[in-house]
């Protein structure tokens, strides 16, 4: 018999607290990785969406929270080209929809210039790209024409009026392939905001420093803040909220899963009070005493790890069946939370072992033996 | 067939913080080598104290136990417990998630064998209190007396040079008290042991080398 067996054995011997411990601890596990996989499958998403066109600047509305709650005036993209750092620059109007016969709320609906910087960056994979002179034509993220069940040549309701879908693209970004893409004109009349757009995108000339260009571009557009890509990603609202959340979510199912474990082991130790005195009669020594109660610690937080990833996983593609998750919510967790999982599932063992292991480990053999 | 003594104690004293309860009060003994020897006395005499602090599974408010001429509040206890001790119970204290087989292997986890050294002993131990066909059954589904053979197994796993039995037969019918005496005694023949037990019992008492009986913590004859 190996150590490790004897361990088995003692959890094996007691189905029902080890079933409902894994249990415990794997709902805390997978409450986090699904919630850092959001979060991060967010920032991803976001990222995707310059990273893939170069895109170094974003110009909103000082002092706004986001690019959907900005307005800008249309015709300070001409000063934005003016500038000699500028390579390209292009307007972008924002808003969202909704497809009620799909069940599908909130869906991004982009205003782009067709022949655009922005269009040129999606992989159009039916159909074609938006043109000039193209009036009521909708492209349809793959995701959204999935969601609708919608093909190129097909008509789509946006806010009322009829689109025909003239393109199904592609894109590394969950909300581009989760929304659509109409010529600006058509967005700007459909929402009453001719003349605005919600923001500018803009590419630098090479060797040109963009936190520099942005300095100039907002001297030169008062009331505008013109941020980094990377910066704009980092200080998103949503994105921040999402981290936020599964911050909160690490921290509280940290404690409840610590509490769980140490509520178990504590008890395991209480019930096995006599168990452990006959093994200190024997001569077990403290240290073996801990690693026995450690390594069940180990075990349970282990298994714990395994099913709530499992969990997680099921869960991510259980989400999916929300039509409100579907094209927001990337499925596919990335490695890095399930590490995220193991390193909580160790810090899980270490909090709720420790304690009842070096209790267990200073009975005195008459005194644990007294207990039975 | 005694050597000089292995085990002694002198001026042993143990008090229970809760009652204010004096154990053992000045207890001072000798044993020899091979010796076999019963500890009696009725109960609440301090018989099982003095046999846990003999066996430095407790410690003594005043006085010492020496094995071998050295005192034990100077030596390794866990060691002490594993390599020269073995230790039987009255209510077996089999570790009952574990087969037979298992439980008899428990105590060699501090030993330096390996795996499968362990299990090749505890199969021969087995065999040695007539259990080898009863190895993967759990205590559950052994007879008492059948759990007992396998407790005393198990403190013959570190092949100790004592054997000290806190009631061994105190659960058993008159038919398995006798099974488990010619056990222990002729375990005690085969490997020159020295035995210590306490008993209620006069069989076990009868069958002895020495009696030493006890009343309100004291030593009455020896």
């Amino acid at each position: 018999m190996s150590f490790f067996t004897f361990i088995l054995r003692n959890m094996l011997g007691r189905p029902t607290r080890t079933l409902l411990t894994v249990l415990g601890v794997g709902v805390g596990i997978a409450a986090v990785v699904m919630l850092t996989g959001i979060s991060w499958g967010f920032e991803r998403s976001m990222s995707a969406i310059y990273q893939s066109r170069g895109i170094d600047l974003i110009v909103v509305r000082a002092g706004v929270s986001d690019q959907l709650s900005s307005t800008l005036d249309e015709t300070q993209i001409d000063t934005i080209r003016a500038i000699p750092g500028v390579e390209q620059a292009a307007p972008s109007l924002m808003d969202a929809v909704s497809f009620e016969e799909a069940n599908l709320v909130s869906v991004l609906a982009n205003g782009w210039e067709p022949g655009g910087l922005l269009i040129k960056g999606l992989k159009v994979i039916h159909g074609r790209a938006l043109e000039q002179g193209d009036t009521r034509a909708v492209m349809l993220g793959r995701v959204l024409s999935l969601n609708l069940g919608k093909k190129v040549g097909e008509t789509v309701s946006i806010a009322g009026e009829p689109f025909r879908i003239i393109g199904i693209y592609e894109s590394d970004s969950l909300f581009e392939s989760g929304g659509l893409v109409v010529p600006l004109r058509e967005l700007q009349r459909m929402m009453g905001r001719e003349g605005s757009v919600t923001g500018f995108v803009v590419v630098a000339k090479p060797k040109v420093d963009p936190r520099a260009l942005g300095r100039e571009i907002e001297t030169k557009l008062k009331g505008t803040a013109a941020i980094p890509a990377r910066d704009y990603v980092q200080e998103n609202i949503q994105l921040r909220l999402a981290r936020a959340m599964a911050g909160a979510t690490i921290a509280v199912a940290l404690a409840l899963g610590s509490i769980g474990l140490l509520n178990t082991m504590a008890m395991a130790v209480f019930e096995r009070t006599g168990e452990i005195g006959l093994l200190r009669a024997l001569g077990w020594r403290r240290t073996r005493i801990i690693a026995l109660l450690m390594g069940e610690a180990a075990t349970l937080g282990l298994l714990g790890v395994v099913a709530g990833s499992l969990l997680a996983v099921v869960g991510m593609r259980g989400m999916m069946l929300s039509p409100t998750s579907r094209g927001f919510i990337d499925p596919n967790l990335p490695p890095a939370a399930f590490a995220i999982a193991a390193l909580m599932g160790a810090l899980l063992c270490v909090l709720g072992g420790l304690y009842p292991a070096i209790r267990a480990s200073r009975l005195e053999p008459t005194e644990a033996l007294r207990h039975e | 067939m005694s050597d000089p003594a292995i085990l002694s104690a002198e001026a042993l004293v143990k008090t229970y913080p809760d009652g204010d309860v004096k154990a053992v009060q000045g207890i001072s003994l000798s044993i020899n080598g091979g010796e076999f020897v019963a500890i009696t006395g009725p109960s609440g005499c301090g018989k099982s104290t003095l046999l846990h602090l003999l066996g430095g599974l407790d410690r003594p408010d005043g006085g010492e136990v020496f094995f071998r001429g050295e005192p034990l509040a100077r030596m390794d206890l866990d060691a002490f417990r594993a390599r020269r001790l073995g230790f039987v119970f009255q209510s077996f204290h089999l570790v009952p998630t574990l087969s037979a087989l298992e439980n008899v292997q428990v105590p060699m986890f501090e030993s330096e064998l390996p795996r499968r050294r362990r299990a090749e002993q505890a199969k021969r131990l087995l065999d040695e209190v007539g259990l080898s066909h009863r190895g993967h059954h759990p205590p559950r589904r052994l007879s008492v007396g059948e759990r007992q053979r396998v407790a005393i197994a198990r403190a013959l796993a570190n092949e100790p040079t004592l054997l000290l039995a806190d009631e061994p037969t105190g659960n058993l019918d008159s038919a398995s008290e006798s099974e488990i005496l010619a056990l222990l005694t002729r375990l005690r023949q085969e490997r020159g042991l020295t035995l210590l037990i306490v008993t209620h019992g006069s069989v076990i008492a009868s069958s002895a080398d020495r009696e030493i009986k006890l009343k309100d913590g004291r030593v009455v004859s020896d």
